[in-house]
């Protein structure tokens, strides 16, 4: 009985993830057309509700707490869920880097100063 | 507050060094040779002295007090930080802003347009890499002012309320954040030197999360903007839709396509407000101009969809239909 309630609320839960879509799936959204203008690539060859998927099981293990995750998920764009899909934990993440992270800056620019390393391609 | 010490330190000492090792002239004086004023500082910029790692919450407050809203650092650490990172994404900062009936608009990647919105009153968030290697450390500040005589930028960063930072150093640490930079303006309000792609598409995001009436303003403002754009027609048109108002979508798309008539997604919707309309004769007709036009292109699969639900629905029109 139990189980079988689980199962309709995944059921639900799957179904859910495409309705706003679905709603005006023959209307060309104004973000996809923004897009379309800017890339080159089919955009329907990349999956928006997958990459939905992955950037909320990023969330949940990156220690979200789980009645924040669907909110903040649905506060991105399918274009940002695409950049981010796969790399919520490789993208830049601002944080307090001027502390402890400034003097491994400040070690590696001695370095590269003094002619030992070749890391800042940009820098002069 | 031993941190802070330590961070001023390494700041101090990595700017004597690079002082010593920098060989490009200075930087923000070719730039306001364009046209800027020598020197602005926004002083009136609140400051919100960042708690641990979040220099992010910090920072995206700072720039939606400034432009308007209400709200506080401690309010948006559930929205933006992310525990396992010990930071914030950039992608979080600008849904943050939306929610707020923000536009968050990502600079194009130039000091150029970092100074032209300082000095059009707006404060800029940059994301700065101060890490390298294995220890890849990131930050976000707040621009708020420079001194073109002195080459010196001024930021509310971290806990510091004024940090001034050379030109040279600022762009060691930016440069390696490929220039990231974003501003958060009311919706009705356009950037300093707006671009068109990307205001548009930070007005899209607002639709794309629901808020019609933010978007709806934004997409006004860049109608009058750029008159001769079809793109925010076509996005009127379907802020007209997504409220039910058939008649005033099918004016936006005309108005599109008088401008553009080779724009695919104003042909593509145009059609699809046929067959809903009951035209589904009027409707093949678009959608096949719009498949042709499509051909090869990145909406040839989202037109070739509207194509086969207009195909699916025959007959001649009904009464009221566009005669042509």
């Amino acid at each position: 009985m139990r189980n079988r309630f689980v199962v309709y609320l995944v059921c639900l839960a799957v179904l859910n993830l495409g309705s706003p879509l679905v709603a005006q799936a023959e209307l060309i959204g104004t973000l996809q057309a923004v897009e379309a203008s800017t890339r080159a690539q089919d955009l329907a060859t990349v999956n928006s509700a997958l990459a939905r998927d992955q950037v909320r099981a990023q969330f949940v293990a990156l220690g979200v707490d789980p009645a924040q995750v669907e909110t903040r998920v649905a506060a991105l764009t399918d274009s940002e869920l695409r950049t981010l899909a796969g790399q919520v934990s490789a993208a830049p993440a601002g944080a307090d880097a001027l502390a402890v992270i400034g003097i491994v800056f400040l070690v590696l620019l001695i370095l590269e100063a003094v002619g030992v390393i070749d890391i800042f391609k940009k820098f002069p | 507050m031993r941190s802070s010490r330590a961070a001023r330190a390494a700041a101090c000492v990595a700017a004597l060094v690079l002082a010593g090792c920098a060989t490009r002239g200075p930087q923000l004086p070719p730039v306001v040779a364009t046209g800027l004023p020598a020197g602005v500082e926004l002083e009136s910029t609140p400051f919100f002295p960042q708690q641990d790692d979040q220099c992010g919450p910090a920072a995206l407050a700072t720039v939606l007090v400034a432009s308007g809203a209400q709200v506080a650092p401690d309010e948006l650490v559930s929205e933006v930080y992310l525990p396992g990172r010990k930071g914030s994404l950039q992608a979080e900062l600008k849904a943050a802003a939306r929610s707020r009936g923000r536009l968050p608009y990502v600079l194009p990647p130039s000091l150029d347009d970092l100074l032209a919105q300082l000095a059009a009153g707006h404060p800029v968030l940059v994301l700065q890499k101060t890490g390298a290697g294995p220890w890849p450390g990131w930050h976000y500040a707040v621009v708020i002012g420079y001194d073109a005589s002195r080459d010196r930028l001024v930021l509310r960063s971290g806990t510091e309320r004024r940090l001034e930072m050379s030109a040279s150093l600022f762009l060691a640490t930016w440069d390696r954040a490929d220039r990231w930079a974003m501003t958060a303006l009311e919706p009705g309000e356009l950037p300093a030197r707006a671009d068109f792609g990307r205001t548009m598409e930070a007005a899209a995001g607002l639709e794309a999360v629901g808020r019609l009436d933010d978007a709806e303003r934004a997409y006004r403002t860049a109608a009058k903007h750029w008159p001769d754009e079809p793109l925010p027609r076509v996005a009127l048109a379907n802020i007209a839709l997504a409220r039910g108002d058939p008649t005033a979508a099918d004016r936006e798309l005309r108005t599109a396509l008088g401008l553009a008539p080779d724009d695919v997604a104003a042909r593509n919707n145009r059609a699809e407000l046929l067959r809903s309309m009951g035209c589904p004769e009027s409707a093949r007709r678009e959608i096949a101009i719009a498949a042709r036009l499509a051909a090869g292109g990145p909406l040839a699969a989202a037109v070739a969809s509207t194509q086969r639900r207009i195909d699916a629905s025959s007959g001649p029109d009904g009464p009221g239909c566009p005669a042509e």
